[in-house]
């Protein structure tokens, strides 16, 4: 595949980023066939899990093969990690003495589920961040700044260590509050910074509100690399984070049970690119659950670390909704873009009033509409026997003499996109909840009447 | 970069994990030595990853 845009130096490795497809596809049942080898030997949990299937390692041969190998879910995970052995379980496929990293879910699924990692593993996961940023143009010479908690969540603690495996200097903006961290930005100046959507956004908002800095003129950030949330593949709120920063804002996917899996390259070709070297995703039809190759279909993603050890990661039902793009990259990866991202959670997905919608078409109307404030709500109710919904959304002061403009010209654009009527609630500005690092804006009380 | 010369990188790959698996083989009583080696190993994985894994399918 060519590189037809004008960059040069733009892959971390060249040799796999580019490789054609056939080799690609060669490459990745190779690894396949060695993981599965791997977790059946090791793992009490994965050969009981293969052997109830009828199953040995030897009986994958093809790509096709990997579809007869069962899934893993998260909860299947809770399930072994609440069993000894302390404390992974039997999924554990190496020496608990050879763990020296441990993570764990969010929990906002469910119980949090632990990870654990070897030290190879930790590499593994640098080397994963390291196609991202590399494609994102992080070099030696920027100075990234990282402002998050560098807690027991994955978050971006690997995107820390990829930054300084590619050479960059390192900023870690952990303790600090807010405020601290925009003024340590300004006074190092910080070239690049990675967080989730919600605190790009936050973060512009103090900057300009408690400091009277304007990122774009007075901070040196060019470059952000976005993770935990959907929104840097929302077109609109994408577009609400590069204005406020006067920066590129990048994509990235991944999950601390997964590994960081895929990512937005400097040409921004609405998707993002699958490392196809280190994960094998299929997209799975909801339905049907018949594996799909075309574009233009959604499914959903069933993926495999194909390099994770400690506990492997081998057709694990992420409950991420994607499809694949019908046109290669400019930048000339033969990795397979999912265009326009994750579109939605399979449980997240779901029917108002007989119509199928992710939470994210919404996000991508209300931040496209000029006139409303960053921070909406979604609340989906049961009157009688038909569904409800509400939005609630705040108008900007300055917007307030546009009131009937903005409005109409939200409800037009829901209609058209989402093909629902709402409730419009406007709260006063500054009313609705603030969220500091992931918000949750989509609330569907009908579970729980 | 051509086959020849991703040969030439596997086989200094093989070169490294072989002097690292000998050093830790060596260094049971000398920790700073074991663990240093076990990570120099895991980048040699990494190596592995983008290099010696691939190198026979071009």
């Amino acid at each position: 595949m060519k590189n037809t845009s004008r960059k040069t130096d733009v892959y971390w490795n060249p040799i796999t980023e580019t490789l054609p497809l056939e080799q690609l596809q060669e490459l990745q049942i190779k690894k396949f066939k060695r993981i599965l080898k791997w977790a059946y030997e090791k793992s009490k949990f994965h050969r009981k899990l293969y052997q109830e299937a009828g199953l040995k390692p030897g009986d994958i041969k093809t790509l096709e093969d990997v579809a007869k190998v069962p899934k893993v879910e998260k909860a299947m995970m809770r399930d072994i990690q609440r069993k000894d052995p302390f404390p992974y379980g039997d999924a554990l496929c190496v020496p608990l003495e050879e763990v020296t990293e441990f993570r764990q879910t969010s929990g906002t699924t469910g119980l949090p589920v632990y990870q654990p990692d070897t030290w190879q593993d930790w590499e593994w996961w640098s080397e994963c961040w390291s196609y991202i940023l590399y494609s994102q143009g992080y070099r030696k010479t920027d100075r990234v700044f990282l402002p998050f908690g560098y807690n027991i969540f994955v978050a971006f603690w690997a995107g820390h260590y990829a930054a300084e495996k590619i050479g960059c200097e390192v900023i870690p903006g952990g303790v600090l509050d807010t405020e601290a961290r925009i003024l340590k930005i300004q006074e190092l100046r910080a070239t690049a910074m990675m967080a989730t959507p919600t605190y790009v956004l936050g973060m512009a908002d103090t900057a300009r509100k408690k400091l009277g800095i304007d990122p774009p003129r007075d901070l040196t950030i060019r470059k952000i690399t976005c993770a935990g949330e959907p929104g840097a593949s929302i077109p609109a709120t994408k577009k609400r984070m590069e204005e406020a920063w006067g920066a590129k804002v990048y994509d990235h996917v991944g999950a601390t049970e997964i590994g960081a899996w895929g990512y937005e390259c400097e040409e921004q070709p609405g998707g993002l690119h699958i490392n196809e070297a280190m994960f094998l995703v299929q997209l799975e039809d909801i339905e049907t659950g018949e594996i799909i190759e075309e574009p233009g279909r959604k499914g959903k993603i069933i993926i495999t670390a194909l390099d994770r050890i400690a506990q492997p990661c081998i057709r694990f039902d992420s409950k991420d909704v994607a499809e694949w793009a019908t046109d290669p990259c400019p930048c000339g990866r033969t990795f397979r873009i999912i265009r326009g991202g994750v579109v939605g959670r399979a449980d997240d997905i779901t029917k108002i009033k007989g119509v199928l919608i992710a939470p994210s078409a919404i996000e991508e109307v209300v931040r496209s509409v000029k006139g409303l404030s960053n921070e909406f709500e979604v609340v989906v109710t049961k009157k009688g026997d038909l569904d409800d919904i509400t939005l609630k959304i705040e108008l900007l002061p300055e917007e307030e003499k546009n009131r009937e403009t903005v409005l109409t010209q939200l409800k037009d654009q829901l209609r058209l996109k989402t093909n629902l009527g709402y409730n419009i609630e406007i709260h006063p500005f500054n009313s609705l909840p603030r969220y500091e690092v992931k918000a949750k804006r989509f609330k569907d009380l009908r579970k729980h009447e | 970069m051509d086959r020849r010369q991703i040969g030439k990188i596997d086989t200094r790959i093989k070169v490294i994990k072989k002097a690292a698996q000998e050093l830790k083989a060596l260094s049971r009583r000398v920790p700073a030595v074991d663990r240093n080696a076990a990570r120099i190993l895991a980048s040699v994985k990494m190596l592995e990853i983008n290099i010696s894994d691939v190198k026979d399918l071009l």
